[in-house]
């Protein structure tokens, strides 16, 4: 039995899609504060501002991240949402679950919490949604001790680290996405469970340039993998493409008929660089101008295939559109080899060298890609110790981002003009 | 050259309890010791918070630090909203 009225709510269980609120109110038939959520909601629709307060002392001892303090400004007429926090759990690698851990998660936030979850945030912890005060030490206590489970990053940590699939299920992921990406979340369990940066701090993993993270438009630090070396080719395969026996795309998009497969419009004239064209029945690609955007492997498959030269591409500074709009993450280092071998130490090196700068030059609630931003360019290339590139930039001939600095010409800035004038008329 | 632990501690505590707000962002501790490196203040700050001498504040997307009686007066204010 509903507690409150809500008209509002109710319409948008009229569309044709499943809708979260229908999933709320099945919810209330067993736990009840669940009604409290529509009220509010329902109220804010009809006020429109929002009636919820966050943040606080919640948490749990010792961590200064994974929980976030919700309380309803209305405790008495919304009882059921008085307290109503947040918790981030630190999703596995790649998102792979057994059964038998959702239902345990599940099971457990029946019975400390609301039992709603949001599967997953945008930040890729699972989360879970509303729980009271009093009960965030024992669902954090039965969540460690009886399956092994951590909270994941908020607050000015490093977030919970995410990544792709990776070699686990793509045969286009250039490095150990998960790999990395776990031993990543190990190595910095500090960072990311207490406090450390001016704001937010986030890094995650893509195999390929396909980046299907979205890291180059969320993390402080993307690495994407790439490689320096050829497009793996196989003529035959290209031949049965053009002869329409293999499927485009892999097969995707096949519910309707896109008529004969047209290597020429499909793959060649999408090329952004052009830098592909047929030549006497061969598919030929100049490599030294491909960015790697992908869309011929995605096209072709069973063609073509990344190189063999694996690593990845280091991009830094984005950030979502809280300041300024939204930025992208910038190319910093073309290339890396990220490996087990030496423990990924030239990727931690790389990361700690920008903390040390940001954690003394970034304002509060500053980003690392603000502060980039603030500085420029060559003044971050400077501080990293990394040489200008042309990579660096869209168009490195137009583009004169690097200044000389006296030092670095010969006789500075001081010269005899009437013996310059000499050889260089004016 | 940088502070010894203990006397970094005592700095920082005593830079939470003067402060204006009780709150305040990893980054305003580091003038307790400008020889000691950011990341040497972080962990001397979370210690304190294991000790009890600081506790954790988050806005949600921050977090922040304070002397925890000060927070806790100032969370109490701000609990609580009307009907």
């Amino acid at each position: 039995m509903a507690k409150h009225e809500t008209p509002l709510l109710d319409q948008l269980e009229s569309g044709p899609w499943p809708s979260f609120v229908s999933d709320i109110k099945r919810q209330a038939e067993t736990k009840p504060e669940c009604w409290d959520i529509l009220g509010v909601l329902e109220l804010s629709y009809e006020e429109r501002i929002t009636h919820w307060k966050h943040g606080g002392i919640v948490g749990v001892f010792g961590y200064g991240g994974g929980v976030v303090g919700r309380y309803v400004d209305l405790p008495k007429r919304f009882p059921g949402v008085e307290h109503f926090h947040t918790m981030r759990v630190n999703q596995p690698s790649s998102k792979y679950y057994t059964t038998k851990f959702l239902r345990q998660l599940s099971d457990l936030w029946e019975k400390h919490g609301s039992g709603m979850t949001n599967m997953h945030g945008s930040t890729g912890d699972i989360i879970l949604l509303g729980c009271r005060t009093e009960e965030l030490e024992p669902m954090f206590w039965d969540m460690t001790h009886e399956m092994n489970q951590d909270l994941g990053g908020s607050g000015s940590n490093l977030r919970t680290p995410a990544n792709c699939l990776g070699q686990s299920r793509c045969e286009w992921s250039c490095y150990d996405t998960e790999e990395v990406c776990y031993n990543l979340t190990m190595h910095y369990q500090d960072e990311l469970h207490r406090p450390a940066f001016p704001y937010k701090f986030k890094f995650k993993f893509s195999g390929c340039p396909n980046d299907c993270v979205s890291a180059i438009a969320r993390s402080d630090v993307a690495v994407i993998g790439t490689w320096r070396d050829d497009i793996q080719i196989d003529q035959a395969a290209v031949k049965e493409y053009i002869a329409g026996n293999y499927p485009g795309n892999g097969g995707a998009h096949s519910g309707r008929d896109w008529g004969k497969f047209d290597i020429q419009k499909e793959v060649i004239d999408l090329c952004p660089t052009e830098c592909m064209w047929m030549e006497d029945g061969e598919l030929k690609i100049d490599n030294s101008e491909c960015t790697r955007c992908m869309h011929c492997i995605n096209v072709m498959p069973r063609a073509l295939r990344p190189g063999k030269d694996k690593g990845a591409t280091i991009c830094v500074g984005a950030k979502a559109p809280i300041l300024d709009g939204a930025q992208f993450a910038t190319m910093i280092v073309p290339f890396m080899k990220i490996e087990k071998e030496n423990d990924y130490e030239e990727l931690i090196d790389f990361i700690e060298k920008i903390w040390d700068w940001w954690m003394v030059e970034g304002k509060n609630r500053e980003r690392c890609g603000e502060c980039m931003q603030r500085f420029g360019l060559p003044e971050f290339l400077r501080i990293m110790g990394l040489e200008p590139l042309p990579q660096h930039i869209k168009e490195p001939r137009s583009n004169p981002y690097v200044f000389w600095k006296e030092e670095e010409v010969p006789g500075g800035w001081e010269r005899d003009v009437v013996e310059f004038r000499k050889k260089h008329a004016a | 050259m940088a502070l010894e632990k203990d006397a970094l501690k005592n700095a920082i505590e005593e830079k939470a309890t003067k402060s204006p707000k009780p709150q305040l962002y990893i980054k305003d501790f580091y003038v307790c010791d400008p020889d000691s490196k950011p990341r040497v203040i972080k962990n001397v700050a979370n210690e304190m918070v294991r000790e009890g001498r600081l506790m954790f504040w988050s806005s949600g997307s921050t977090t922040m630090y304070g002397i925890p009686s000060r927070i806790q007066d100032e969370d109490a204010k701000a609990e609580g909203g009307e009907d």
